[in-house]
C-alpha cells in the first residue's frame, strides 16, 4: 500500500511536470492598453552593463526624471554584459519583464511576437516626429503591427586604414577603394609587395555584405529568404577568387583567428572596420598605430546598430514606464550620453545638427566620428532581425565552404536559403 | 521504544529524491517531450509528431557531426585506454623526484579546458608557435592548416583531449596498480617473463575492471566532446561547420531567443541513444571476458 502510495505520488509529479514542461502558450492578443493616467509610483528600468562606468550618468538621468515627475521612484536594475539575453529570456518566460528594458531589435522581435511589448507607435504620437526614421524602423517587424521600442543610441561602421602599411606597400591613402572590386585589386598589390606578410582583407563576408551590396534578403512580407540571386553569387565569387589568390588569411574560413580588428592592431592587416570611436580603442592597445590611422566611409550601405528601450505591455505602471523610456531617450539625455560614451550617437532628429557630432575637430578621431555620424543618415540594419543564431551559424558555414572553393557560391546560397526558410517556418 | 515510522526512510531520502526529480528526471522527460514539438524558448510550441526525426534524415550537418563524434571516440578510446596505463606503470616506480612528474602530468587536468584550448589555438594558428618553429627549422615551407583544415582540426582537438585526459586516467590507473599483486610480477619474472610480457599477462588483467571503467568514461566524454572543438574553431564548427561534434550541433540549434528547442531535443535523444549503445556493449564484453 505504502509503495503504491509513493508510486502514485511520484507518477502524479512526473505527469504534472510533463503536462507543463516547455509548452506554454503565448499572449499574442492585440488588446489596446491604457497608458493614460498620472505619472507617479514605482517603475523599474533595466539596462545592460552600464554600471559602474556610467553609473553617474544614469543616476543623473533617473534623478532628473524623479524631479520632473514628483511621486515617481525609479528602481534601476543593471544587468552584466554576459548572459543578458538569457536573463531577459527568463524574465520574459516568467512574465516578469521590468517596466522599461534595454533591448536591441533582435531581442525585441521575439518578445514583440509574444505580445509582451507595448506598441510605442500607439502610445506616443510624437515618436516618428522626434526620432530618426531608420532607428524607428529598427523596431518595426514584418508581420507585427507597431514599433516596439524607443530608439536609444546608435552606431555604425566606418573603414579604418593603416596609412603606414599602405604607403610602404605601394598604395595611396588618397585613392582608397570605394568598391569591393577596387578593394580586391589593392589587396593584390599589398600582398605582392609585402610578399604575403600583410593583408588588406581579413574577414569573410556575412549576410550583411550581401545587403550592403544591394541584394534583397527577405521577401516584402518577411516570410521568406530570397538571397540566392546572381548578385549574391557575384559577392561570394569575389571573395572566393580573392581567397584562392591568397589575398585573405586562411583562418578566415573558421574565424579561428584574432578578428580583423585585432590583426589590424597588430599591424598584420591594413584595413578594418569599426565604430566611429575605434581609433581611441586602438590607441589603448597600440598608441603608435593610432596616429597613423585614417577613416573613410563604409563601402555600400552603412550598417546600423541600434539600442532601444522597450516597455513591457503588462507593466503595472504604464504611464510612468512610457514617460521614463521617453525621458531616457530624449534629445538632451541622449546628447549627454553620447558625450560620456564617445562613439555612440543619438537617435533623435533634433541631434542631427548638433556640432558635437556633425563637425570634426581636425584630428583623425574627430574625422572618424564625423564620417560615422554622417553615415547614419543612410545606415540600415544590415542583418534582418529574423536571422536567428542557428541561421547565422549555417550562413557562415555555407559562405565559408563557397569561399574555400569546396562548393560553388550558388550551391552555398541555395543551401543557406533552404535552411533559413526551414528554420524560419519551424 | 519504536520511533521509526514507514516514512522515515523517505524523509531521509526526500531531499536527494527531490533534487533528482527536479534537476535530472524532469529535464530528461522534458527533453523527450520537446523532441516531438517545434518548441521555442518563448511561446512554447505544438506537437509535431516525428517531424524532427524526419528532419534528421536530411540534415547534412548531422552526418558530419556524427562522423566526427564517432571518429573522436574511436581515436580517443585506445589512446586514453593505454597511454595513461603506460604512464601509470612508469610513474608507479618509487624513484627520487617521481612526485614532480606525477604532478606535472596531472596539471593539465586541473587547468580550465577553455584556457587550455585557447593556448592551443595560439600554438596551432598559422603564425603560431608550432608552425613558426617547424618553418624556422625547415620542416615546413607553408604553415599547416591546423585550425582551418577539417581533419587536421579534428585531430588537433583529439590531441588536446588526449593530452588533457592523460593525467586524469593515469591517477585512476595508479590507484588500480596498487591492487595488482607484486608477488604475481615476481613469479612471472622468475618464470622468465620480460617487462612487456609481464605488462600484458599480469598488469593488464590486474587492472581489467579499471580499464572497463576508463573505457566507459572515455567513450561517453568523447561522444559528448564540446569545449575543445568549440574553442579551436571559435564556435564555428570548422570550415563549413564540418568539424562540429553532435553536442556543438545541439548547441547551435538551441541557442538564443529563438532557439529551435524541439530539434535540439531530438538531437539530444539521438546522442543519448548512441552514448548508451557503446556503454552497453563494453559492459557486455566485460561480462563475457569475466
Amino acid at each position: 500500500m505504502r509503495t503504491r502510495l509513493v508510486g502514485l505520488a511520484l507518477s502524479s509529479a512526473v505527469l504534472t511536470a510533463v503536462a507543463g514542461c516547455g509548452l506554454s502558450g503565448a499572449d499574442t492578443s492585440d488588446d489596446q492598453v491604457d497608458i493614460t493616467g498620472e505619472v507617479k509610483g514605482t517603475v523599474t528600468l533595466q539596462t545592460w552593463a552600464l554600471k559602474p562606468k556610467f553609473t553617474d550618468y544614469m543616476q543623473g538621468v533617473i534623478d532628473s526624471f524623479e524631479a520632473e515627475y514628483p511621486g515617481t521612484t525609479v528602481k534601476w536594475l543593471d544587468q552584466p554584459g554576459d548572459g543578458y539575453s538569457e536573463k531577459v529570456l527568463s524574465q520574459a518566460a516568467s512574465n516578469e519583464l521590468p517596466d522599461v528594458t534595454n533591448l536591441p531589435p533582435d531581442f525585441a522581435l521575439p518578445l514583440a511576437k509574444q505580445g509582451l511589448l507595448l506598441d510605442i507607435d500607439q502610445a506616443d504620437d510624437k515618436l516618428r516626429e522626434e526620432y530618426v526614421e531608420g532607428a524607428v524602423a529598427s523596431y518595426e517587424f514584418a508581420g507585427q503591427t507597431g514599433v516596439f521600442g524607443y530608439p536609444w543610441y546608435l552606431n555604425t561602421d566606418v573603414n579604418f586604414w593603416n596609412t603606414e602599411l599602405l604607403a610602404k606597400y605601394g598604395l595611396d591613402e588618397t585613392k582608397l577603394p570605394t568598391t569591393m572590386e577596387e578593394m580586391v585589386d589593392q589587396a593584390r598589390i599589398l600582398k605582392e609587395k609585402s610578399d604575403g606578410a600583410v593583408h588588406l582583407l581579413s574577414r569573410k563576408p556575412g549576410i550583411e555584405d550581401l545587403n550592403q551590396a544591394g541584394v534583397e534578403l527577405v521577401s516584402a512580407d518577411g516570410t521568406e529568404f530570397i538571397f540566392n540571386t546572381p548578385e549574391a553569387v557575384a559577392v561570394l565569387d569575389l571573395y572566393r577568387e580573392a581567397f584562392a589568390e591568397g589575398l585573405l588569411p586562411r583562418n578566415v574560413l573558421t574565424d579561428a583567428y584574432l578578428g580583423n580588428m585585432d590583426l589590424f592592431k597588430k599591424e598584420q592587416v591594413a584595413w578594418t572596420t569599426g565604430g566611429g570611436n575605434s581609433i581611441t580603442d586602438i590607441a589603448v592597445d597600440n598608441p603608435s598605430l593610432a596616429e597613423k590611422v585614417i577613416a573613410s566611409p563604409s563601402i555600400g550601405t552603412p550598417s546600423l546598430y541600434t539600442q532601444g528601450l522597450s516597455v513591457a505591455k503588462n507593466s503595472d505602471n504604464l504611464p510612468a514606464a512610457v514617460a521614463l523610456a521617453r525621458w531616457v531617450t530624449n534629445t538632451e539625455n541622449q546628447a549627454a550620453f553620447a558625450e560620456v560614451v564617445p562613439g555612440i550617437f543619438p537617435s533623435t532628429v533634433a541631434s542631427a545638427e548638433d556640432p558635437q557630432f556633425s563637425q570634426s575637430d581636425g584630428t583623425n578621431v574627430g574625422d572618424a566620428k564625423k564620417i560615422a555620424f554622417t553615415s547614419l543618415a543612410e545606415a540600415e540594419l544590415l542583418k534582418p532581425v529574423i536571422v536567428d543564431q542557428a541561421m547565422d551559424d549555417f550562413l557562415k558555414q555555407q559562405f565559408s565552404l563557397a569561399i574555400s572553393g569546396e562548393i560553388t557560391s550558388q550551391q552555398a546560397l541555395d543551401k543557406a536559403v533552404e535552411k533559413c526558410n526551414e528554420l524560419l517556418n519551424n | 521504544m519504536k520511533t521509526q515510522r514507514w516514512f522515515t526512510p523517505w524523509l531521509l531520502l526526500g531531499p536527494a529524491v527531490v533534487w533528482l526529480l527536479v534537476f535530472n528526471l524532469w529535464p530528461a522527460i522534458n527533453t523527450v517531450v520537446l523532441a516531438f514539438t517545434n518548441a521555442k524558448p518563448l511561446g512554447g510550441g505544438s506537437f509535431t509528431g516525428l517531424a524532427n526525426f524526419e528532419r534528421m534524415l536530411n540534415d547534412d550537418q548531422l552526418v558530419y557531426a556524427l562522423v566526427n563524434s564517432i571518429v573522436y571516440m574511436l581515436v580517443c578510446l585506445p589512446l586514453l585506454l593505454f597511454l595513461p596505463l603506460l604512464l601509470a606503470v612508469l610513474l608507479e616506480k618509487k624513484l627520487p623526484g617521481i612526485t614532480f612528474f606525477r604532478t606535472a602530468f596531472y596539471t593539465p587536468v586541473i587547468a580550465s579546458a577553455v584556457v587550455v584550448a585557447l593556448i592551443w589555438t595560439w600554438l596551432l594558428e598559422d603564425r603560431g608557435l608550432v608552425n613558426g618553429l617547424a618553418q624556422q627549422l625547415g620542416f615546413l615551407t607553408e604553415p599547416l592548416p591546423f585550425l582551418s583544415g577539417r581533419w587536421l582540426l579534428l585531430f588537433s582537438a583529439i590531441s588536446l583531449t588526449v593530452w588533457k585526459g592523460l593525467g586524469y586516467y593515469m591517477i585512476i590507473y595508479l590507484s588500480a596498480l596498487g591492487n595488482v599483486s607484486r608477488q604475481l610480477h615476481e613469479a612471472a619474472a622468475v618464470d622468465g617473463a620480460g617487462p612487456i610480457r609481464r605488462f600484458w599477462s599480469v598488469t593488464v588483467p590486474g587492472v581489467r575492471t579499471t580499464m572497463l571503467l576508463v573505457s566507459v568514461l572515455v567513450t561517453v566524454s568523447a561522444l559528448r566532446v564540446f569545449t575543445e572543438l568549440f574553442v579551436l574553431t571559435n564556435g564555428t564548427g570548422g570550415p563549413g561547420g564540418r568539424t562540429m561534434s553532435l553536442v556543438m550541433l545541439i548547441q547551435m540549434y538551441s541557442r538564443g531567443f529563438t532557439g529551435h528547442l524541439g530539434y535540439a531535443s531530438a538531437l539530444s535523444l539521438l546522442l543519448f541513444v548512441i552514448t548508451v549503445g557503446p556503454m552497453l556493449l563494453l559492459l557486455r564484453l566485460n561480462r563475457k571476458a569475466a
